[in-house]
């Protein structure tokens, strides 16, 4: 793996593996976690995924490029690394599963509502193993042609200008029957993605431009979810928003050109690519923290084993709520690990006084 | 490279067992294209709750004569009368094509919430289905064949596209029917229709509280209601001016474009002072009075006779929604948008409402008036 | 990738033995070869042998049949010091000099060759595979040299390279690698040169067969090298800073590194105002993007998602596909194989009678199938707009690619709908981001991202704006106009 990632690069597959499908109730939870204008909440939590960049970042300067596993392997014993890495391997990869058993969930409210949904994850799992196994650079290049076949969605929005009112948004802020704390988590849960960038540390490019495109992908994705939201609330009413399971869903139903309409479920289609990129990100720094404990195995092999893992998992959740339920608490073990290892790191590099050079 | 031929292979054979299980193939498809619920039983017999439920189906097997096929069940739900109707056709039933819902007025005073939530929970049920009232029955209407139209669901789906695009219907769908239903500051409209002997006609706006008809506006009043309600830019109005002792005057103004703006004032005491300015552009294409449009004397005072008439009707009309207590301008969301939250949320806006004091002004341009002086 | 791993060169053997040439060996190494000549000059103590159909008689009477005609025996030795003669001293070396037009002279004990190549071709036409309206009207020939010729006329630099190797164990077929030295990047010359010496196959008939033998992925149905028979285009890929390769026996010409989106674009985009160029290659892309999803959408919807038919259309959709007693995955796949086997006809066929086969074909499509109600007619405008539209991609390999890819896609959304289309788009996807030409990315300038190439690459911009070389060739000049010294 000689070949680099360009700052363009990892800017997209951040921005790739923040958004997914939770995007389509994204404003029903701001709505009914924030209150009135509920949307704005997208830039608190932008904040404060701003200020856990910032902690990454300041790994990446003390580390001085190296990787995660160098910095922890250098001064912790393989006793202590080993539950890490396990511990990170599990997440990971039941994240992955998870993200796609959502979204498949999801696609079955539409249409196929009664063929087998471990057998449409399957599909998803094998078309993600396929990109998992050709490596990171690889990775980038397809997260970036996703990226280039899903961003005309934005331009849908104009269809929303004619039915889009101000008075909707109401003058109040964040007022009504709100849970900042418990609704704050739940709506970071919606950003998480950008923490995999120390994964990305030893294929920066341009390590001045690194940080910098990592808060470049958190922008955009904030940006965009700040669009969505912005039109879910101007063109909802705020109690029909708290009513809504999947506002954006509905949004795109709306739709309707000459020659066809209700594409909703054509442009859900498109939210595969999203989330397909989550997940080989996902699976795929899970495989290498799998290959730092098994350094010699073939790393098709231990992508084919974290997927099967994974599948086997997603047997266990039945209903959309339970996996609902799971990618909550995988989120906030999530959470943890994106403030947790980062910490940790900080905390190893100041006792060894920086990177020892290699 | 070689796991790509492999994997593909899997792939399809897994999406072969995947497959062929939800299909819905078009032609096998019974599409509902119109629904119309109705009570059953009359008004007396408060027993009976079940409801007519009628649908339209248009058909297009070349070697069936009719055009369409209309199925009428008597059910609690519409999702009970859809099983009730799959036993007596040759097609399956799917609501992905709905264009419309009719309801007949004797069951939308009862309340139609219950079943709007059906059509807004399906996801198969498009959020432009049109919401109509029907003053009378909607099966009556939907059952006929009416010689020099189309088939009742659709020629009433193009009736209500044509018209909404001139403003003189609204048009109603479900999205804006249950926004406004969830709205606190406004209260959900519906057009209404009515069954002549030979076609069908606007016959007024229906105005709801929450999801109960409580009253209508009469259809010649409905761009006038427009006119408080919203800006647009299309439109036709036919006034007739009078100043008491001259004869009247009739005068068609069109190529309209409205705007309006609500400005709330609260008193000291706490009363609402709400002024709703209408600004109307547009030119006069038919005039039959004695002044001459072309001077700017006399225009100005056609302008100001247009003013007023419009100022009294939408007097009239804000007296009715005041006295039957709805608020179908969406003049809450202003008076809430006024507000901060803590005060909003102590207003009662359904008990001041009918006491608000709402004055209207109109001014009118006339920007031409034809091609002849 | 595989075929540097694989294909070790043959070593050949301990150094042979050198023998020197004379008359009886070369003769007896040709034996019942009925065309070489033999001539015997017994005046002159001279033999000569040789293909008459490989030489030039022009030259072999300017180079030969004068000087020797009127000379003596003594002046014999003095002539054959001239440049153009050549003392051959090993007899293996002799027969290839034969073999590749030139005339052996025995003259007492020793031999010469003199090369009077000159071998019967086809006249300079117009490409009937790539036809452009405006622009130069010359292709290439089978014939290398001319076709070199061709080139050189085009590219008067004396910076333009020729490295000439060979190919096939049987055939020993000429590929000359072209670059312009200081644009070319050497690493992919090398590399170019690596995979051509390391083909190990008897015979390579055509630059087409060619390339897929240096293919980075052979299993990929897509092409990852364009071949071109357009001189013009030929030469813009080397100005480009792209490597050419010509292969002896080929018309067509091979051009190398290439992204996916290079197939898109034709000479004629240059030829014409911007506008128009850049008009032409947006459509282009339209037409990708109907080719492949046209069909696919008109099954997926008809099969899974009836609501999105918009109400105008649903009754004419539903009347024409209620009389087929088929699901619309078996009627798309009947109507596209029928597409292929009128096409494939027609190429097949002698102009003559590819007519008539349109003709009949149009009608048994367009007509009888829809009222023997076989297919629907709507499907017919969709897969007849998706054909039409493949054809509008320039290059016929990639277009071929794409067709084969669109059956793929017509499967997957006849049994999974959207999804299934969705599906398929992506693994499409994975797979071209997965490829590289000559090790460069095949998704250049998307991915790797290089703004400024998109102004040559979806759109066609003006000349003034076209400044930079692209990206994806590498070279040290990125800036057009000059040439470091």
């Amino acid at each position: 793996m000689n070949e680099k990632l360009h700052p363009f690069h990892i800017m997209i597959l951040i921005y790739m593996n923040q958004t997914g499908v939770v995007i389509m109730s994204l404003p029903h939870l701001l709505a009914e976690n924030f209150g009135y204008n509920g949307w704005l909440g997208v830039i608190l939590i932008s904040l404060v995924v701003n200020l856990n960049i910032f902690i990454i970042s300041i790994v990446y300067r003390l580390g001085k490029g190296k990787s995660i596993f160098q910095i922890m392997e250098s001064s912790l014993p393989r006793v202590i690394t080993f539950p890490i890495y396990m511990i990170l391997i599990g997440v990971w990869s039941m994240t992955g599963c998870m993200v796609i058993k959502n979204y498949v969930y999801i696609y079955q409210i539409m249409s196929y509502n009664t063929t087998h949904a471990m057998l449409l994850k399957l599909l998803i799992d094998i078309i993600a193993y396929l990109l998992i196994i050709k490596g990171i650079y690889t990775i980038s290049k397809a997260a970036t042609s996703f990226f280039w076949i899903t961003s005309w969605m934005l331009l849908l929005q104009l269809f929303f200008i004619k039915d889009f009112e101000w008075a909707r948004l109401t003058p109040f802020l964040f007022k009504g029957d709100t849970h900042f704390l418990t609704g704050g988590f739940i709506v970071f849960t919606a950003f998480l993605g950008y923490e995999l960038c120390f994964m990305l540390f030893p294929y920066a490019d341009n390590p001045k431009k690194f940080i910098k495109s990592v808060y470049k992908g958190n922008l955009i994705t904030t940006l965009t979810y700040l669009i969505f939201c912005l039109i879910c609330f101007g063109f909802y009413s705020f109690e029909q928003i708290r009513n809504m399971m999947y506002p954006l869903l509905d949004l795109l139903s709306y739709i309707r050109l000459p020659f066809i309409e209700r594409i909703e479920n054509l442009l859900f289609g498109f939210f595969l690519f999203t989330t397909i990129v989550s997940v080989v990100l996902y699976s795929w720094s899970a495989q290498e923290t799998f290959a730092r404990i098994v350094p010699k195995a073939n790393k098709k092999v231990l992508a084919f084993i974290i997927l099967t893992f994974g599948y086997i998992v997603a047997w266990f959740p039945d209903t959309l709520s339970e996996v609902g339920q799971w990618l909550q608490y995988l989120g906030y073990a999530e959470l943890g690990v994106a403030f947790g290892l980062p910490l940790l790191l900080i905390l190893i590099l100041v006792i060894h006084k920086g990177a020892k050079p290699s | 490279m070689r796991t790509m031929p492999k994997a593909a292979a899997l792939l399809l054979v897994i999406v072969i067992i995947a497959g062929c299980g939800d299909q819905r193939i078009l032609e096998k498809q019974g599409f509902i294209q119109s629904t119309g619920y109705d009570l059953n039983g009359t008004k007396n017999d408060e027993k009976d709750n079940r409801l007519m439920i009628t649908v339209d189906i248009p058909k297009s097997d070349p070697e069936q004569r009719m055009q369409r096929e209309t199925l009428t069940a008597i059910a609690h739900s519409s999702k009970e009368a859809k099983i009730l109707f799959a036993g007596q056709t040759e097609l399956s039933l799917v609501s992905g094509q709905l264009r419309s819902t009719l309801f007949g007025v004797s069951l939308a005073k009862t309340g139609i919430w219950k079943h709007i939530d059906t059509l807004v929970r399906d996801p198969s049920i498009s959020q432009r289905v049109k919401i109509v009232v029907v003053n009378g029955r909607a099966h009556d209407l939907l059952v006929r064949d009416y010689p020099q139209h189309p088939r009742a669901g659709q020629y009433i789906d193009r009736m209500l596209e044509k018209e909404s695009a001139l403003m003189s219907f609204p048009l109603v769908t479900i999205y804006d029917f249950s926004r406004d239903y969830f709205d606190d500051g406004i209260e959900p409209i519906a057009p209404i229709i009515r069954e002549n002997k030979k076609n069908i006609s606007f016959d007024g706006i229906a105005l709801f509280k929450k999801d109960r008809y409580i009253t209508k506006i009469e259809s010649k009043q409905s761009l006038i209601f427009s006119m408080m309600k919203q800006n647009f830019k299309k439109g036709e109005i036919s006034m007739k001016l009078g100043d008491g002792s001259k004869k009247q005057e009739y005068l068609l103004f069109s190529s309209v474009i409205s705007n309006r703006n609500v400005k709330v004032k609260r008193s000291t005491k706490g009363n609402f002072n709400i002024q709703i300015n209408i600004v109307v552009k547009g030119s006069v294409l038919e005039y039959s009075g004695s002044h001459e449009l072309s001077k700017d004397y006399d225009r100005k005072k056609i302008e100001k006779r247009m003013a007023e008439y419009i100022e009294n009707e939408a007097a009239a009309l804000m007296a009715t929604m005041q006295k039957h207590n709805v608020d179908s301008l969406g003049i809450g969301r202003n008076v809430r948008n006024s507000l901060s939250y803590e005060e909003w949320n102590k207003l009662d806006w359904n008990k001041e409402y009918p006491d608000a004091d709402i004055r209207i002004s109109a001014r009118i341009v006339i920007k031409d008036f034809g091609k002849f002086k | 990738m595989t075929n540097t791993e694989k294909n070790i060169p043959k070593e050949d053997g301990p150094a042979k033995k050198k023998v020197a040439p004379s008359l009886a060996l070369t003769l007896k190494e040709f034996k019942d070869c009925a065309d070489l000549i033999y001539r015997s000059l017994p005046d002159l103590a001279l033999e000569m042998v040789f293909f008459d159909h490989l030489t030039g008689s022009e030259e072999f009477t300017r180079e030969i049949a004068i000087p020797f005609g009127s000379a003596e025996e003594q002046d014999v030795p003095q002539l054959l010091e001239r440049s153009q003669f050549t003392e051959i001293t090993d007899s293996d070396a002799l027969i290839k000099k034969i073999l590749n037009g030139s005339v052996a002279l025995f003259f007492h004990e020793k031999c010469y060759a003199i090369h009077v190549y000159k071998p019967e071709s086809r006249t300079i036409q117009e490409s009937e595979s790539e036809v452009v309206i405006t622009g130069p009207h010359d292709s290439f020939v089978e014939t290398a040299t001319l076709n070199l010729s061709l080139i050189r006329r085009r590219v008067k630099s004396s910076r333009l390279k020729v490295i000439k190797c060979e190919v096939g164990e049987i055939t020993k077929t000429d590929v000359y690698i072209l670059y312009i030295d200081g644009l070319a990047n050497m690493e992919y010359v090398q590399e170019f040169i690596k995979r051509v010496e390391l083909i190990e196959l008897d015979a390579i008939h055509d630059a087409n067969m060619l390339v897929q033998c240096i293919d980075d992925d052979p299993n990929s149905i897509f092409p990852q090298f364009p071949t071109t028979e357009r001189t013009d285009a030929a030469v813009s890929k080397l100005v480009a800073g792209r490597i050419v390769a010509i292969v002896d026996g080929s018309p067509s010409v091979i051009s190398a590194p290439a992204s996916f989106f290079e197939f898109f674009s034709s000479p004629d985009d240059y030829y014409q105002r911007w506008a128009l160029g850049t008009a032409t290659r947006l459509l282009r892309f339209a037409a990708f993007i109907v080719t492949i999803t046209f069909t696919a959408l008109y099954v997926s919807v008809t099969t899974f998602h009836y609501e999105m038919v918009p109400e105008d259309l649903l009754l004419t959709l539903t009347e024409s596909r209620s009389r087929v007693p088929f699901p619309p995955i078996y009627e798309a796949l009947l109507l596209e194989v029928t597409i292929e086997l009128l096409r494939e006809a027609g190429a097949r066929l002698p102009t003559k009678i590819g007519q008539t086969i349109g003709i009949v074909g149009g009608i048994v499509i367009g007509q009888a199938a829809v009222q023997a109600g076989l297919t629907s007619n709507i499907l017919i405008i969709a897969v007849a707009s998706s054909a039409i539209a493949s054809f509008v991609i320039p290059s016929y390999m990639m277009s071929a690619s794409i067709r084969l890819a669109r059956f793929g896609l017509i499967i997957l959304a006849g049994l999974l709908g959207n999804f299934g289309l969705m599906l398929g788009l992506a693994l499409m996807v994975i797979h071209l981001s997965g490829l590289t030409s000559l090790k460069s990315s095949y998704l250049t300038p998307i991915a790797p991202i290089h703004l400024k190439d998109w102004r040559d690459t979806f759109i066609r911009a003006p000349f003034w704006m076209l400044k930079e070389r692209p990206s994806q060739s590498k070279t040290s000049n990125k800036v057009k106009n000059k040439m470091r010294q």
